[in-house]
């Protein structure tokens, strides 16, 4: 991690804890974290050691136990639920292990979802959901229901679903978890598309080395805690392109 | 911003079988209470459409009915030369009738009905010229001949045309003429001839009411000022639409009592059923619920999306249950009239109140019943999207 990139995500001495039956039980241990601008991460570790929690508190689905996030300059560990939702609505990018598209709405429909949320009229939200699933190769699938769709083509719609808000973060967990080789393969070849030519910060939770391959750096973390400084896979896309 | 309806309507239509049951629930309770709410304005209408604007009926101070009322023959030419009485060719225009009510047996079942007969005159068919015979003839005056209205025909023995039944014992009457009167509560009457009537109950120098034609309606005033100014008389009067009104007071309430009652304790039932159908229904719902959240959407678009599915649930319930009760609309039905103790037959009238506070009642119960699932899903973490 070079010192002059600008850091997008900042954690300092994050802790978390979860409380399970009395017993308090400390996922995230005092943790601290830059990841550049640009940056194409993949996060490692064995079962358990805390990767989704990592990635929900950068997310900002939940809030640390103790420590101070910061997201694009903003600190979004003081923030109340509110203002969390509105938050993540126009900042991040989601993309789940089992997709996670309503099963009621069609895929355009559903790309279109998160616009909702911001201040695009109406007329514009259909354009721009065309536009993403365009961008995922999904032009001639817009009006399909999820279950008329492949498990990676539905990755694909949740992926345009991800970016047609154009969030400064996507945030992944195991997004090719449940994909067999060859779709896993696409989905990671897109998600290093829009990191190359439109510069989207990504973070991924991954067990699959071949897919942190495809990052620009991977991280490990064992037992809550990130292990050492990482050795960069390649030059991060921001860097790459000046 | 709120999540977008068809995500409600599809949702309720993918889960058929579940909506299907709480719709069903939801439909009874509005078709109860719809129709009870119809048969109440129906008793209303068949008695209201009996009265007039321009005629005052004059009872016994003290009596609500006819039945109950009693005047004395010489009374009857005082009344009728009051102030605000038209007059014919020089003649008041106006007549005494006696109401009595028989016990008569029902036809096609067991026990007994009362039937109310009315003991008229000529000039009572001045009075109401929507009286019309649509089968057989009048009767002629003076004799034992009746004509029966329209909607009790045939439901009583003796009742029907060219027969006879006994207006007391040994006093048998000739049924010679069928009439109708729009709907009205006469048709739910005997009318007799008045002489004939008083002869056979021993009521020879007295009649129930008498009836008058006002020279307008805004004459009434003028003529109840002077039926009643005369304390000694001890009489009163009533404009012939305010007593018809009032004479469907009683049961309407009782119908409309009755049938809030029932609907009432159906839509507890019912609202249960929403409200377990909607537990049950966010409950397989969760990660979806979870990924909306993630999204960014707030708890409360959450909430009023769940709300809206309660009530969508319940208002395609409520019309599912209107349907048969407007389908009832043609059913005519016969019951007591609290006022007179005897038969009337009435119809279901879908009025667009009732239809308005039917629907409004599904309304009412989706929103309670889909409260408290509404608020669970809108407490759903975001972090419900990532659980399996
Ligand atoms: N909401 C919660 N309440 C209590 N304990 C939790 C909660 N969420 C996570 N944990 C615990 O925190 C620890 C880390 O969980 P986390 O999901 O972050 O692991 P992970 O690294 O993503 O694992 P996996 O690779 O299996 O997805 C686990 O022991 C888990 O049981
Ligand atoms: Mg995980």
């Amino acid at each position: 991690m070079s010192e002059q990139a600008e850091s997008i995500i900042r954690l300092r001495s994050v802790t978390k804890e979860f409380e399970r039956g009395g017993e308090r039980l400390r996922v995230l241990e005092n943790l601290d974290l830059d990841v550049g601008r640009g940056a194409f991460e993949a996060l490692m570790g064995p079962s358990g050691s805390g990767k989704s929690t990592l990635l929900n508190l950068m997310a900002g689905l939940d809030r640390p136990s103790g420590g101070s996030i910061e997201i694009d300059r903003k600190r979004i560990d003081q923030m109340s639920e509110g203002e969390l939702a509105a938050w993540r609505a126009n900042n991040v990018g989601f993309v789940f292990q089992s997709y996670n598209l309503l099963p009621v709405l069609t895929a355009v429909e559903n790309v279109e979802l998160p616009l909702l949320l911001t201040p695009v009229a109406s007329s514009e939200r259909r354009k721009r959901a065309e536009t993403a699933l365009r961008v995922v190769g999904l032009q001639d699938r817009m009006q399909h229901y999820p279950r008329q769709l492949s498990g990676g083509q539905e990755q694909r719609v949740s992926i345009a679903r991800a970016i047609v808000t154009d969030p400064i973060l996507i945030v992944a967990d195991e997004p090719t978890g449940d994909l067999d080789r060859k779709s896993a393969d696409e989905i990671l070849t897109l998600l290093e598309t829009l990191n190359r030519t439109m510069g989207k910060t990504i973070v991924m939770v991954t067990h699959d080395p071949a897919a942190a391959e495809r990052a620009s750096m991977t991280r490990h973390l064992d037992k809550g805690r990130l292990k050492g400084e990482e050795a960069p896979n390649r030059e991060p896309a921001w860097e790459a392109k000046t | 911003m709120m999540i977008p309806l068809r995500y409600n309507i599809r949702s309720l239509m993918v889960r058929k079988a579940t909506t299907a049951a709480a719709t069903l629930g939801i439909a009874l309770v509005v078709f109860v209470l719809a129709s009870a709410l119809m048969l109440s304005e129906g008793v209303k209408e068949t008695l209201s459409s009996a009265g007039r604007e321009d005629i005052a009926i004059v009872l016994r101070k003290g009596s609500d009915a006819e039945m109950g009322s009693t005047i004395e023959d010489p009374q009857i030419g005082l009344i009728k030369s009051m102030s605000g009485v038209k007059r014919e060719s020089d003649q008041p225009l106006g007549t005494g009738e006696v109401v009595i009510v028989i016990a008569l047996e029902k036809l096609g079942a067991e026990g007994v009905t009362n039937v109310l007969v009315r003991g008229v005159t000529e000039t009572s068919h001045k009075l109401r010229p929507d009286v019309k015979i649509v089968e057989g003839r009048l009767p002629s005056p003076g004799s034992d001949e009746v004509m029966i209205g329209r909607a009790i025909r045939g439901r009583i023995k003796g009742v029907e045309l060219n027969q006879s039944f006994d207006l007391k014992k040994n006093r048998p009457v000739k049924v010679v003429g069928v009439f109708e009167d729009n709907g009205s509560s006469y048709e739910s009457e005997v009318w007799a001839d008045l002489d004939n009537v008083r002869a056979s109950f021993g009521r020879q120098g007295a009649v129930s009411s008498v009836r008058v034609v006002l020279d307008s309606p805004a004459s009434f005033d003028a003529f109840q000022a002077g039926v009643e100014s005369d304390k000694r008389l001890g009489l009163m009067a009533k404009r012939e639409t305010k007593y018809f009104e009032e004479q469907s007071q009683g049961t309407s309430i009782f119908l409309t009592f009755l049938g809030g009652l029932i609907a009432f304790f159906f839509s507890i039932g019912a609202m249960i059923g929403a409200t377990i159908t909607m537990y049950a229904s966010i409950a397989n719902r969760q990660r979806e619920i979870g990924t909306l959240r993630a999204l960014g959407f707030s708890r409360f678009s959450i909430l009023i999306c769940f709300l809206f599915e309660a009530v969508l649930l319940s208002l395609i319930g409520g019309l599912l249950g209107l349907v048969p009760a407007i389908f009832m609309g043609s059913i005519e039905l016969s019951m007591v009239n609290f006022a007179s103790w005897s038969e009337l037959v009435f119809r279901f009238r879908p009025t667009p109140e009732v239809l308005g506070i039917a629907v409004g009642s599904a309304v009412v119960m989706g929103i309670l019943g889909g409260f408290l699932p509404a608020v669970r899903a809108a407490r759903t973490s975001p972090l419900a999207a990532m659980r399996a």
